[in-house]
């Protein structure tokens, strides 16, 4: 019989290996805050235009809704984090903001300064 | 394929731009990392990596002993005990050839920084420490997996397995954590209190009914990452012997419902909540109930009757809910912060939570910082970090170059303090000895516009309208308090007014019954004690320095005035005159002071006097 401890960690390593499943190892994962304070200032919309970019064939990207990291002034937020480069997080993100994420950022790697948090 | 990715990856570390963060807590401060900042600046200059490198300052990083800090971005690779003869191999291995310098890398496999992984680069947030909100921002709240792959009921699962229910209260007493709902009582010691009861069946509640005006920590947190609550709760049930939990939560706070929900019903389906959980003799569950948000049923014997089916009133204590609480039961009730702190005393040790916060008071507080303040937000700094870091580091000042006048703390049960106290560390003990409290985690900063015989108006109005009529003194004395102040601010203020409030409100203080009434006064008090002089020109000069309360203003049109009538039109009771192109006059008389004049004209022409 596993003691409990054992068994937690069983359980954390399928819930990484089901994560992994779901995308989680592709070159960008993009995080989409959705807290009330989020969704108030407009994250649904944000969120939208991310899954209908990944549901029109947008590849190797993990999207995920999240919590409010606490940066009320900027909201909505969306991060962009890929592996060996610092997290990407931008402020202040609309449906114009966040299409324009998909096309510079994400498909062509570029960075958009002037929508970093810093 | 292996090479391919090697070289790759060679290519995109040499071309990266990194950023530095230095820990610039006071262990590392003393240990010389400001030096060692100033000297990083010059090796970087010298390898020509300035200008595409950028060093940033952090809060205290939590890991004192092994000072001072460093962290390097991206891959987030931690430098302990780093020397002024370790900066030079540092920029030319690491941040030139991309090779991080296996000798100085802390391995760490804290639960509490992961949050720095992802935010700890911007400097809203390095400047923080996240130990409640180490997971808000970093997962999907609604995804177990998501919490269970960060070391997610590790905790439950350690103090089932390797602690007795007595180790695990004296872990929590030994942390020194105390309560964050405001009042501050050792958790721990309210822990063994419920423990020892004989009486079954034994309750957990968690107290998520967040009132304050402009507070929204718990919303947040509950949105956030909703199983630490949940795992928080199972461990107190543990601890204490109860299978049974409610989570109290308002039902103004739809999403927070949902995801609480969502949190217990995936527990479930995992067997970390119910009966045996994960195979042992330990059973635990835990339901919702829903308040109507009233005020003061986040006073714990009103949330009591609340939960209870009767209305949310407040009861004397002793007997305290640890002996006498939910149906007459031990009931160990906790607030949302507390709870969220308990999976991370568990797994990263008493020991290194008593490293963090001050003396009598240990690790963090969160606040929702809001008002006059750049970046309003929520925020978790250790205790001890001063009023005056959060406003300026933190938040980043006041905007429009304004002058800071007072930070408001602890919400409406809180104080005002002005300037002189900015230095004021955060803990229970300094914030009550300069006249405030900390309260469950408001934070309002009042710039000079705001007249503070109003803001103290503003929120006794709230506690009054709150106030559940049970004692005397909170129903009566309040309603005197609030005439008193009303007639102030409309000119009306009287000789004797202030000294009427002060015994008011000190009486209210010691007779009231419950934390509601017997905090009322506060904002009144400390703004008489701080600002009397507002209230004395109120009272005898009939002026308002803020040009704030309505009845004391007067708008008068200026000479910049060009007559475009914008005004004229826009007055409500035709008090404004004038032909086109000339200048515009207010009929004193008819004004009723609303301002809209003053909000709709283009030319800065209408002054308030």
């Amino acid at each position: 019989m596993p003691t409990p401890l054992e068994l937690i960690k069983k359980k954390r390593a399928e819930a990484v290996s089901r994560i992994i499943g779901k995308g989680y190892l592709s070159t960008k994962r993009v995080y989409v805050g959705m807290a009330t304070c989020e969704i108030a200032a407009g994250s649904k919309d944000v969120m939208e235009v991310f899954q209908k970019a990944v549901s029109r064939g947008l590849t190797d990207v993990y999207l995920s809704q999240k919590g409010c990291a606490g940066r009320c002034n900027l909201e909505p937020t969306v991060e962009v984090i890929e592996a060996g480069k610092s997290p990407v997080k931008y402020g202040k993100v609309d449906k114009d903001r966040a299409q324009q994420i998909i096309e510079r950022h994400i498909k062509n790697g570029e960075v958009i300064k002037e929508w970093v948090i810093d | 394929m292996g090479h391919r990715l090697k070289k790759e990856r060679n290519r995109t570390v040499t071309a990266t731009s990194y950023r530095i963060i230095v820990c610039d807590g006071t262990a590392c401060i003393n240990k010389g990392s400001r030096k060692l900042t100033a000297l990083l600046r010059e090796e970087l200059e010298k390898h020509g990596l300035a200008d595409r490198t950028t060093i940033g300052l952090s809060g205290c990083l939590g890991m004192c002993d092994k000072g001072p800090l460093m962290v390097v971005n991206p891959g987030y690779t931690i430098y302990g005990n780093v020397t002024e003869a370790d900066i030079p191999e540092i920029v030319e291995e690491h941040l030139v050839k991309g090779q991080p310098i296996a000798r100085l890398v802390i391995q760490e496999d804290h639960l509490y920084n992961r949050f720095f992984r992802v935010f700890g680069d911007a400097n809203f947030f390095g400047k923080q420490m996240r130990i409640t909100l180490r997971n808000c921002g970093i997962i999907d709240p609604e995804n177990i997996d998501d919490y269970l792959s960060l070391r997610g009921y590790e905790a439950l699962a350690k103090a089932i397995t390797e602690m007795t229910p007595e180790q695990v209260i004296d872990e929590v007493e030994k942390s020194g954590l105390r309560g964050r709902g405001g009042a501050g009582f050792p958790t721990g010691r309210k822990w063994r209190l419920a423990a020892k009861e004989k009486a079954t069946p034994k309750y957990v509640v968690c107290n998520a009914d967040e009132g304050d005006p402009g507070a929204f920590m718990d919303r947040s947190a509950i949105e956030g990452d909703p199983h630490t609550i949940v795992e928080g709760m199972a461990i107190g049930g543990y601890a204490i012997g109860s299978d049974h939990g409610v989570v109290y939560i308002r039902a103004e706070y739809p999403l927070a419902i949902k995801r609480i929900r969502k949190a217990i019903e995936d527990a479930r389906a995992h067997g970390l909540l119910g009966k045996n959980i994960l195979g042992s003799s330990f059973s635990f569950d835990i339901e919702i109930r829903l308040g109507a948000g009233a005020f003061v049923c986040g006073e714990e014997t009103a949330l009591i009757h609340s939960i209870e089916g009767a209305r949310g009133m407040p009861r004397p204590r002793p007997p305290y809910p640890a002996a006498s609480g939910l149906f007459n039961k031990p009931t160990l009730i906790n607030n949302v912060e507390t709870w969220a702190n308990v999976p991370v005393i568990i797994l990263d040790g008493a020991n290194w939570f008593h490293t963090v916060g001050t003396e009598t008071s240990k690790g963090t507080k969160v606040f929702a910082l809001a008002g006059k303040v750049v970046n309003t937000g929520l925020i978790e700094v250790p205790m001890g970090t001063t009023l005056r870091e959060i406003i300026y580091d933190v938040g980043g000042g006041i905007p429009f170059g304004k002058r800071f006048k007072a930070i408001q703390t602890g919400g409406p049960s809180g104080g005002c303090l002005p300037e002189q106290y900015l230095d004021t560390p955060i803990d229970y003990e300094s914030l009550a000895k300069a006249g405030s409290i900390m309260g469950s985690g408001g934070m309002i900063v009042i710039d000079e516009d705001a007249c503070m015989v109003d803001m103290a108006r503003f929120f006794l109005e709230f506690t009054q309208d709150e106030s559940c009529g049970k004692c005397t003194p909170c129903r009566e004395g309040t309603k005197r308090m609030l005439e008193i102040l009303v007639r102030i601010t409309e000119g009306k203020g009287q000789p004797g007014d202030i000294e009427k409030l002060e015994r008011l409100g000190n009486t209210i203080k010691k007779s009231a019954l419950c934390g509601l009434g017997q905090s009322a006064p506060n904002p009144v008090l400390s703004t008489i004690k701080n600002f009397r002089e507002e209230y004395e020109e109120h009272i005898h000069e009939k002026k308002c320095r803020a040009k704030a309360c309505k009845c004391l203003v007067s708008f008068e049109i200026t000479d910049k005035c060009i007559g475009c009538g914008a005004c004229r039109r826009v007055c409500p009771v035709s008090a404004i005159a004038g032909s086109p192109k000339s200048k515009h006059t207010i009929d004193q008389d008819k004004c009723v002071r609303c301002g809209m004049c003053f909000n709709t004209c283009k030319f800065e022409a209408i002054a308030k006097v």
